[in-house]
């Protein structure tokens, strides 16, 4: 009877051999799949520059960046002294970042609150539409604003709601008098809810139907045998089939709020609307960009950074967890 | 007779509501939709004396081309154009190409190092350095004011990228393994039986990319000055926001009656409309397939 190896009866051979032999094994593998290695190359240069190398620079919120502290402004982040949390102190005591917050997360929960259910309930009737020329049209026609950019789609609400624009002129024949829809603070907020509905719910819509889509159409014929009117059948049938999308999409609305709408709000608002609509990432803009205030910026952005990253984590665990769908 | 008192609302009672409560809402939507494209269209055609008594509606009223023509040849507008085109056409090449070498890789299970790279997408993917380290990034490489930093900065974007290697992992193994028994290397596969079986998905990336870098107005305007690098939405943002300003400054004397700051932001808009009007019939297509492609992975 032959002696088994020494493996077998500790369970695992020395950590030296078995780095050994991992390294040969890996070695063979690179013989063989060399060229798999280099395409990795022009996509990991471009994220290592772009993605990754940011991440040093955000030093400079735990330090008192001052541009010239070197021979150039990226020494100069190595080069300035750190402070602590000073500008975080600064930034939690301000009331502008009460504000900043706040508008954040109104604006964004009004744009759920308001647009969440609006495709769904799309969906569901661009699909009774019994005629599929006519239904292809309508989802064509939705669809078409989604692929506008913010600043096109300001140019054209900008015609529509302008003081003497379309909406005005309306309003005015019928004895009311005009609304400044872009600096009246009681309805900027309702201007990007409705604009930001008008470019999404197409795109929205196609999610939806395409979920309704893949649900088995037997079910909606036993559902008419057994007399279940258009209504039960889309309470009992639709529904559940689209409760994991809208789950889905909930949830990631949640753990994106603090990060969606920046490049809207940035083209559409103006100064007499700030206190309503400013948001953190256009705050960070202006104190980074117009009063240069690097440090202060990259504070407020690593806190948006980071409270963000968390949402998202949990969102997606959450959707991993309970629909066994994950975004990545 | 029973049997339908029971279900409540008859059969066909529903059916006919719902149906019609579908042809009226979608109609709505739709109208919703397409009414104010139509208006701005409609004005950048108008008379200038109709536009500014707002007596346009859904349909031009005293037809006339001066106003595009004056946007046409006497702004910036096809410079704007050209540089749009330059930073979207050459920007969806060079994200395209990262895109699928880095996904191939990825998408072999067998790949020594996936793990640890694709971890590294992800996190970059939902951790964001902000805008001003990102903006020291590009100032520190000296491409500020560039095509490049209009480029580079998104040649690979991690979701874009993820949509690729979805796709690619749902690909069949055999004919690739036929292929590598044949003697064809994995460079060899992925240009000559990888990419041509992945045409939907390739498409679908394409226009994302495209759409990004055509749409893109924040990052333009912030790593760009010079009134030369301008693309089209910072063009037209700026035309907007300067309104009657603007004509003062570039007309002089020249203008006509028919030329109004409204007509002119109007025209704008319509001339940069009419490019996504055009590839709209292609670009919906793929993007609806792409949507059940890949945006999510099951």
């Amino acid at each position: 009877m032959k002696t088994p190896p020494a493996t077998a009866l500790t369970g695992r051979a020395s950590p030296g051999a078995v780095l050994a032999k991992k390294l040969t094994s890996f070695g063979n593998y690179l013989r063989q799949h060399w060229t798999l290695y280099l395409m990795l190359i022009p996509g990991l240069f471009f994220l290592f520059i772009y993605k990754l190398l940011p991440l040093y620079g955000l030093q400079i919120a735990f330090k008192d960046y001052k541009i010239f502290a070197a021979g150039d402004p990226w020494s100069a982040i190595a080069a300035s002294e750190w402070c602590g949390f000073e500008h975080f102190a600064k930034l939690f005591g301000s009331s502008q970042f009460t504000k900043v917050l706040t508008n954040t997360l109104v604006i964004n929960g009004l744009k759920i609150l308001w647009l969440f259910p609006i495709p769904i309930i799309c969906a569901i009737l661009l699909n009774e539409i019994r005629q599929k020329i006519y239904q292809k049209l309508c989802q064509t026609l939705i669809y078409v604003p989604y692929f506008f950019s913010w600043v096109l789609i300001f140019g054209i609400f900008y015609s529509l709601l302008g003081s003497y624009g379309i909406v005005n002129n309306i309003i005015a024949s019928l004895g009311g008098s005009r609304v400044g829809f872009f600096s009246d603070q009681s309805v900027f907020r309702s201007v990007l809810v409705f604009t930001e509905g008008w470019k999404e719910i197409g795109y929205n819509t196609i999610i939806y139907l395409a979920a309704i889509t893949g649900i088995d159409v037997t079910l909606y014929e036993a559902a008419r045998m057994d007399g279940a009117n258009k209504f039960k059948q889309i309470w009992h049938i639709t529904m559940p089939g689209l409760l994991p999308t809208i789950v889905l999409m909930l949830i990631m609305k949640v753990g994106y709020i603090l990060t969606t709408g920046f490049e809207q709000i940035l083209v559409f608002y103006s100064p007499a609307v700030y206190d309503v609509a400013d948001i953190i990432e256009t705050y960070v803009y202006r104190i980074g960009m117009g009063q240069a205030d690097f440090s202060l910026a990259t504070a407020l952005g690593l806190f948006n950074a980071v409270v963000a990253f968390v949402l998202i984590v949990g969102a997606n665990t959450v959707s991993k967890k309970t629909l066994g769908r994950s975004i990545w | 007779m029973k049997k339908k008192k029971s279900a409540g609302i008859a059969l066909d009672a529903s059916e006919k509501f719902v149906s019609g409560l579908a042809y009226v809402l979608m109609t709505l939507f739709a109208l919703c939709a397409i009414l104010p494209c139509l208006h701005v269209v409609s004005k950048a055609f108008s008379k200038g004396t109709y536009v500014t008594a707002g007596l346009v509606n859904f349909w031009p009223k005293g037809f006339q081309l001066e106003t595009i023509q004056y946007i046409l040849f006497q702004t910036d507008f096809f410079n704007a154009l050209k540089n749009t085109l330059i930073v979207t056409g050459v920007g969806t090449l060079i994200s395209l190409f990262t895109s699928i070498t880095t996904a191939y890789p990825l998408s072999k299970p067998a790949f020594r190092g996936r793990k640890v790279i694709t971890l590294l997408y992800v996190f970059s993917m939902v951790f964001f350095g902000g805008m001003i380290p990102a903006y020291m990034v590009v100032r520190m490489l000296g491409i500020l004011d560039t095509y490049a930093a209009m480029i580079l900065p998104f040649a690979i974007v991690q979701f874009n990228m993820f949509i690729v290697k979805n796709y690619f992992e749902g690909l069949p193994e055999i004919i690739e393994e036929s292929a590598r028994i044949d003697g064809a290397g994995d460079l060899r596969i992925l240009v000559s039986i990888v990419c041509p079986m992945s045409t939907p998905v390739i498409a679908t990336v394409a226009l994302l990319y495209a759409i990004n870098y055509w749409n893109n107005y924040f990052h333009a305007m912030m790593y760009t000055q010079s009134p030369s690098m301008q693309t089209l939405q910072v063009y037209l943002y700026n035309l907007i926001q300067s309104g009657s300003g603007y004509l003062e400054n570039m007309a002089g004397g020249t203008l006509t009656t028919n030329i109004t700051p409204e007509g002119l932001t109007a025209a704008a808009v319509t001339l940069s409309i009419i490019p996504i009007i055009a590839l709209y019939p292609f670009v919906q297509r793929f993007l609806i397939k792409g949507i059940t492609i890949g945006s999510v992975k099951g």
